[in-house]
């Protein structure tokens, strides 16, 4: 994978002006790809089995603005400790977010419009979307969403 | 399975499996029975049962690894909300076997060679509490893809992958090789592949994979090689060819929980190593699961 290794510091100052969290990334090594996306890796990969893997963990994507998008896995690591630009969904409106589908918020908890949210449903997170004026549209890959015509329990 | 398949199949199975034949015609009708792994990289494995227990899902302990378990409601358990999270994987309780049995440790470098789609690779993972290193290579690009998303969503991050023939060997070695190679599938419910002609053909891929992996292996490091066929020529005549041909040596098993027998001596008039029986087998028709046969 053509990437580039970043200090994890960037992205952790990234997610803290974003999600209010401080985690540390301090176990992994952090890298950047030309379309913006951030991955993480184990600490001790070999460099040049770094370059020739068709993986790195999707961890999210940087947007403008010093705005960053996380994958559901991102938003897993940094949702715990998170303190703002979350959006806490209910049952029906969680089971249409994992669709892919637009969902609305039953709390907001330090968010602004436009901005990206973390979508929490009890104490798990889901991935991230973009809060708009009464609900917060999806981007669940279209791989890992559950499909529509599958009841989910 | 048509009649011809069957006569073909009965002829070969039945001396070699005698009374058992029966159990492995029950499985092969009644088909594997749906199996989960927690995800312990992402959830404690006993809130997870909670959880799905919670959601009316019956959960029944794998005798043989303690964090999976079978699941009586299959329709459902690839729809809930922990699935999509990463919380488990989905797979046969029989491929939990050799990752248990390679037992890599956080401080290992493990190649595994044909890992698609990646329940035993994502496994080995999550027993490494994602340190370490595996280096995880499969010949087809699409494979490759169900691999990297299975490792995304449970949230693996010491795996490297890419397409590489494993009958070449790679410039490096490591402590543990995982080699759960391509066969026909006798001991599965999916026999489309099955006839004597492809036996002879994947016994001789077999080899040369096992092949490779000796010549990455490290001094005192350890080789698991599994199948889900039932084929002498796919099991015990490739750990034959390991001894006779490569010089390694098999390490005798055990595998709490699970019953198997061992290794056949013994084939068509063709005598094994005496170390090959130290291989285990298993047919699991009473919990309908895959046939495997390993040896380390």
């Amino acid at each position: 994978m053509q990437v580039k290794k970043i200090s994890p510091r960037e992205v952790e100052e990234l997610i803290k002006e974003n999600y209010g969290s401080e985690i540390s990334l301090d176990n992994f090594n952090v890298f950047i790809r030309k379309d913006q996306k951030i991955f993480l890796a184990s600490k001790g990969l070999p460099a040049p089995l770094i370059e020739k893997s068709d993986y790195l963990l999707h961890f999210g994507t940087i947007k403008k603005n010093r705005k960053i998008q996380l994958s559901v896995e991102g938003s897993q690591l940094v949702g715990r400790t998170a303190s703002k630009n979350i959006a806490v969904l209910d049952e029906e409106n969680i089971s249409k977010f994992v669709e892919g589908l637009s969902a609305k918020p039953r709390e907001l908890v330090g968010c602004s419009i436009g901005n990206f949210v973390l979508v929490k449903h009890g104490n798990d997170f889901y991935g991230s979307g973009v809060l708009r004026e009464g609900y917060v549209e999806g981007y669940i890959p279209k791989e890992r969403r559950v499909m529509k015509e599958m009841k989910r329990i | 399975m048509g009649a011809m398949l069957f006569k073909s199949f009965e002829e070969k199975f039945r001396p070699i499996l005698k009374d058992e034949f029966p159990r492995l015609v029950e499985y092969l009708s009644a088909g594997p029975r749906q199996c989960i792994r927690a995800n312990t990289l992402k959830v404690d494995a006993k809130e997870l049962r909670k959880r799905l227990e919670e959601k009316g899902l019956k959960l029944e302990e794998v005798p043989w690894y303690k964090n999976a378990f079978f699941v009586e409601a299959q329709e459902k358990v690839s729809k809930t909300l922990e699935y999509f999270l990463g919380y488990y994987f989905i797979q046969d309780a029989s491929s939990l076997v050799p990752p248990l049995l390679l037992d890599p440790s956080p401080t290992d470098a493990v190649l595994d060679l044909c890992a698609a789609p990646g329940s035993k690779t994502t496994f080995m993972a999550e027993l490494m509490q994602n340190k370490g290193l595996i280096v995880a290579v499969d010949m087809e690009t699409k494979r490759l893809k169900a691999l990297s998303s299975n490792l995304q969503k449970m949230g693996v991050t010491n795996t490297i992958v890419f397409r590489h023939d494993g009958r070449k060997a790679l410039d490096m070695e490591f402590d543990k090789i995982l080699v759960d190679v391509p066969c026909t599938g006798s001991g599965t419910t999916n026999l489309f592949f099955w006839s004597n002609k492809a036996v002879i053909k994947f016994s001789n891929l077999q080899k040369a994979l096992v092949e490779s992996a000796s010549k990455m292996l490290r001094e005192d490091g350890s080789i698991v090689y599994s199948t889900c066929s039932i084929d002498p020529e796919e099991n015990e005549a490739v750990i034959d060819y390991a001894i006779t041909q490569l010089g390694l040596k098999v390490e005798k098993v055990h595998v709490p929980g699970l019953k198997y027998r061992e290794g056949l001596t013994e084939y068509a008039g063709t005598r094994f190593a005496e170390e090959v029986k130290d291989c285990i087998r298993f047919i699991l028709s009473t919990i309908r699961q895959k046939d495997f046969l390993y040896a380390s």
